[in-house]
């Protein structure tokens, strides 16, 4: 019984007297390393022709559990499949990666994207939002 | 028919002989797949899914379901691991050159591929997969086919030949380059019904009113009722988001079958169109101007109170509505009658034919109208008197051909124009008789039926009253005149009432090109006088009865108008407005007392009131008179000297624009109520929409207005109104509106009494041709009729429909153009005394010579503004550039 306890101690212990461990990270100033699986907020991917990948096929809003994502297909002049408009509550979104495992062309990946905090009483994150969020990875440096 | 035992599964089933392993199964709620067999087409056997293990006779072997009849004491078994393995090869080879391109076509999630791609739990094939790399077609504005997901199975091309009857298209090709297609690739002409998009169990056809805004598991589904024609097609309605995205059709629904027209499935994006009135309109000033409904409804009710205070109630008006519901047009019409106290209360098809109600009635109490549209199918001989069934019924159309396919009908069209109607039908008579001696060709038909003795006159003479005199009246008529005036042989003649007297079940369809005529009131007589003759001399131990009409309607709810007494001469029920019991039941069971002097026959029509000042006030619900008023420019003088209008309507219509108060209302899809179809089938509308903008449902405002008037109506739903039009209307008084939801009602077997039939009375009548004015200066007739493309506000806000149909024409005979020197396709003018109009001329064989054929449902080409009272004279000639 006391056995755990004393284990436990060692560690806080050896933790508290380590010098690189005993605070905790300078967030913001020092930003986390995330691993690559991390899962962040689901971010659109854009394609090599500069437009949004997606095709509309609604089988990430179908999967998706908290039923956050909302997709509104569209034709446009050169016949081809896009989401007229592609919404996302990230207030309901519950980071599960569902959508990312269903989409048949890739174009909903989670990435490392965390800091959702805001002053309105709603998150939702519409097409060029989320498109957004993959350009700025994608500016030079 | 034989009845067959048989085994499938280890579930022992019946079925009737002949009919396929395949559809025993499906009758039993058990599946087998199968994607190229569909049970309203006749089977292919191309998929090769359905292969079953058969037991037959002591042998075992493997069959095709859907080749394959049923045998007594059969064993079938659906899923053995032979089959199994089969059908998954078979798979294998359909998904080998397939497409699949799921994310981006309409089809998944629905897509018979799929699904037996998925209950098999096939993997990737062990074939290369091929490519085909078809461009896909979308030469036409509603379909579009990619055959790059065609499988081949052959349904589309079955349906376009067997319930369309055109045949646009077929296999092209041969081996491994077989694809659907035209004839050379031309560009694709056909009536757009869409049958193809709803038998394809593929993505091949899609319908582009669809074009990716939304997925077939995100749609609510909604079963209501076309808006457009009086057949009355059960449609679904397919919504996400409180947004219509598109109309589809199930096989087992309604009395279509899940066949239906252009309009009924593509003609729906006026629903959301920009154009929809969303606010009450008052004018200021010269200007229509929205406003809240509060001050709409107060300023009409002030309005009608001090028009009524002037002038009284009698000066006051109403035109009911073809499009509304029964429960909007018995409302309105309660609301006319004992709010603003007047008779005046009239509806288009009644103001066209005002002795239309009547007959039918007649004819519904004597046993001669058609119980229902389905009658049509179990014909065994078609009579389409003066209908242009592709045109104005296109889906009655349908059933006829599947008449003619199972019950090998005989099939006889009587016209003035050479109508297309597509059928296989062995004997496929065409008469086409001079313009005005209709009721010439319907006499020579009684005449040759008496003098031949093609029935048992003893017996017609025994069940009928007056036949005598009446005989006598016909013995003075003459074929051979007949022959002369209406220009067919009296061979042919012959040969037709040989057809019409033949045992079995004959249809007639009463058309509009008979009953909208001047001579209409005595061909429908005839042709009542026609039926009785033969029905009244059928023995009954033979077989059922024997000859029907149908008399057509233009509209989806033209019957139920009337059916709801929005006519000066009937209060609901066809209770005529001079009989006092009738009249005693309506004061009770409204509660008012409206003056005796109100309820008095008049003879002149409402605009025509209009005309001659004896009209103040007039509410409109749902209805353009100034395009659809078919006698001419009056109309627009009559509306001058009206002093206040009301148009309650869901578009800014041509009368819209001239009232002082506009109304929004709903479309179908917004509300709830009845439509009764032209074969008196009463079907349930259920709302799939709420309301768009700040549009209500036509009751609602009725109710306002009468609230607001001092008469409080306290309908919470149109429940509850059709329960009040059911006590009331005796035609309607086995209606129930819950029942509806399973069952349609037809009124006719309520009414007509089979086993105390009401005795005929044959009326003497005076058949003559019409003697027509030809003015030098106006050397042609003009025809009107209906238009397979367009109906009214709605088709003209749909914009599908537009680019199919973007242009009325005038059809003119090719001798005349020749001699005219118009070719086809050039815009040329048609000018009657009163008003002339410039379109586009179509040369054909289909119109007679000396007429010309403007179809008048293009809303906004007002063919009607050139017409006279009779058939109007008219010139045509090519503009000058
Ligand atoms: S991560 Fe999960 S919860 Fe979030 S959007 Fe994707 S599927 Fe929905
Ligand atoms: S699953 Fe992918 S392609 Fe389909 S709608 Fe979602 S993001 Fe677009
Ligand atoms: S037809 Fe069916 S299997 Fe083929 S791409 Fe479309 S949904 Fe997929
Ligand atoms: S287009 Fe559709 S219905 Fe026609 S053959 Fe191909 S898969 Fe069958
Ligand atoms: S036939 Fe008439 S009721 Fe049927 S879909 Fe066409 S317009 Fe609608
Ligand atoms: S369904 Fe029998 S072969 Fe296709």
């Amino acid at each position: 019984m006391i056995l755990p306890l004393i284990k436990g101690l060692i560690l806080t212990l050896t933790r508290f007297l380590n010098p690189k461990t005993c605070v905790t990270m300078q967030y913001p100033d020092e930003r986390p390393k995330l691993s690559a699986r991390f899962r962040g907020l689901p971010e659109l991917q854009i394609g090599k022709d500069g437009r949004e990948k997606c095709v509309a096929c609604g089988l990430c809003a179908r999967v998706c559990p908290s039923q956050c994502i909302s997709v509104e297909g569209a034709e446009d002049e050169t016949h081809r499949r896009y989401p007229k408009t592609y919404e996302l509550d990230a207030f309901r979104c519950i980071f599960c990666g569902y959508c990312e495992e269903a989409c048949p062309v890739r174009a909903i990946i989670l990435r490392d994207t965390f800091e959702l905090a805001t002053y309105q009483n709603k998150n939702v994150f519409d097409k060029e939002q989320l498109l957004d969020l993959t350009r700025k990875r994608n500016l030079p440096g | 028919m034989n009845i067959i035992h048989l085994v499938i599964d280890d579930k022992p089933i019946v079925a009737p002989e002949g009919t396929n392993i395949f559809q025993a199964a499906r009758d039993n709620d058990i599946y087998v797949p199968g994607l190229c067999y569909h049970p309203k087409l006749s089977q292919f056997g191309g998929c090769r899914l359905c292969f079953v293990e058969v037991t037959e006779r002591k042998r075992t072997v493997h069959r095709f379901a859907c080749a394959h009849p049923v045998s007594e004491g059969m064993v079938v078994k659906v899923n053995t691991p032979k089959v199994v393995r089969y059908r998954k090869s078979a798979m294998e080879y359909l998904l080998a050159h397939h497409e699949l391109s799921c994310p981006t076509c309409d089809k998944s999630g629905e897509c018979g591929l799929q699904n037996v791609t998925y209950e098999l739990n096939l993997g990737p094939g062990r074939f290369k997969t091929v490519r085909m790399h078809h461009p896909v077609i979308r030469d036409n504005p509603v379909l579009e086919l990619n055959r790059n997901r065609c499988i081949l199975c052959g349904r589309c091309v079955s349906a376009c030949k067997e319930i369309e009857g055109v045949s646009a298209i077929d296999f092209q090709n041969r081996g491994f380059k077989t694809v659907i297609g035209t004839a050379f690739d031309r560009p694709l002409e056909c009536s757009f019904c869409g049958g193809c998009v709803a038998v394809c169990p593929t993505g091949a056809w899609q319908d582009r009113t669809l074009g990716f805004k939304g997925r077939p598991w995100e749609f609510e589904s909604t079963t209501t009722i076309c808006p457009y024609c009086s057949v009355g097609c059960t449609i679904v309605v397919n919504t996400k988001t409180e947004s219509v995205r598109r109309i589809v059709s199930n096989d087992c629904l309604g009395i279509n079958e899940g066949n239906l027209c252009i309009k009924g499935r593509f003609g729906h994006e006026f629903i959301h169109s920009p154009e929809r009135i969303k606010t009450p309109l008052i004018r200021k000033n010269g200007e229509l101007c929205p406003a809240s409904w509060k001050d709409a409804i107060e300023h009409t009710t002030k309005r009608f109170r001090q028009i009524i205070a002037e002038h009284g109630g009698k000066l006051a008006g109403g035109i009911g509505s073809e499009r509304c519901t029964n429960e909007d047009n018995y409302l309105f019409q309660k609301f006319c009658r004992s709010v603003l106290g007047t008779n005046h209360v009239d509806n288009m098809s009644n103001i066209k034919s005002p002795y239309l109600n009547s007959l039918i009635y007649k004819s519904v109490v004597n046993g001669i109208a058609s119980a229902s549209l389905k009658e049509i199918e179990n014909a065994n001989t078609l009579f389409f008197l003066g209908a242009d069934m592709t045109e104005a019924h296109p889906v009655a159309g349908s059933m006829a051909r599947k008449s003619i396919r199972m019950n090998n009908a005989n099939l006889i069209i009587a016209n003035v124009r050479n109508v297309l109607f597509n059928s296989m039908a062995r004997n496929d008579i065409r008469l086409n008789y001079a313009l005005g001696s209709q009721a010439m060709l319907i006499n020579a038909f009684i005449k040759i039926i008496i003098d031949e003795n093609l029935v048992d006159l003893k017996k017609a003479e025994a069940a009928t009253n007056n036949f005598p005199e009446w005989r006598s009246s016909v013995d003075k008529f003459s074929v051979r005149e007949a022959s002369q005036s209406t220009g067919i042989s009296e061979e042919t003649m012959r040969n037709v009432s040989m057809i019409l007297t033949k045992p079995g079940n004959c249809c007639i369809v009463c058309g509009k090109d008979i009953e909208e005529d001047p001579l209409g009131e005595i061909t429908i007589k005839a042709l009542m006088n026609l039926c009785s003759l033969i029905n009244a001399a059928h023995d009954e131990k033979t077989g059922p009865r024997k000859v029907s009409v149908l008399f057509s309607r233009t509209h989806n709810n033209s019957q139920g108008a009337n059916d709801m007494g929005v006519v000066p001469g009937f209060f609901p029920g066809y209770l005529d407005i001079t009989d006092t019991t009738g009249r005693e039941k309506v004061e009770k069971l409204w509660g008012v007392k409206p003056g005796n002097d109100i309820f008095q026959k008049e003879s002149l029509n409402l605009i025509d009131l209009a005309l001659n000042g004896k009209l103040k006030a007039l509410y409109v619900m749902g209805e353009n008179p100034i395009v659809n008023y078919p006698n001419g420019k009056d109309v627009r003088e009559a509306f001058k000297k009206i002093d206040f209008i009301v148009v309650q309507d869901t578009f800014l219509t041509e009368t819209a624009q001239l009232a002082d108060v506009v109304l929004p209302a709903v479309t179908y899809s917004e509300r709830e109520g009845t439509f009764t179809n032209m074969g008196m089938t009463v079907q349930r509308l259920n709302k799939a929409i709420p309301p768009v903008g700040d549009a209500r449902p036509d009751w609602q405002i009725v109710c306002d207005l009468a609230t607001k008037m001092g008469q409080p109506y306290s309908y919470a739903s149109a429940k509850e109104i059709l329960s009040e039009i059911g006590s009331i209307a005796p035609p309607y008084a086995g209606v129930n509106y819950d029942r509806l939801k399973r069952k349609e009602f037809q009124w006719v077997s309520f009414v007509y009494d089979k086993n105390r039939p009401a005795k005929y009375t044959f009326e003497i009548i005076q058949p003559a041709t019409f003697n027509i004015i030809r003015k030098k200066d106006f050397p042609f007739i003009l025809l009107t009729g209906a238009s397979l493309n367009h109906q009214g506000a709605f088709s003209r806000h749909s914009k599908s429909l537009t680019l199919v149909a973007p242009a009325c024409f005038a059809e003119i005979n090719r001798k005349d153009a020749r001699e005219m020197h118009i070719q086809d396709g050039d815009m040329v003018t048609v000018e009657s005394v009163r008003d002339k109009i410039k379109l586009k001329a179509k040369v054909t064989d289909k119109t007679p010579e000396g007429t010309v054929f403007i179809p008048e449902d293009y809303e906004w080409v007002p063919v009607n503004l050139l017409r006279d009272r009779a058939y109007t004279p008219v010139k045509i000639y090519r503009e000058a550039e």
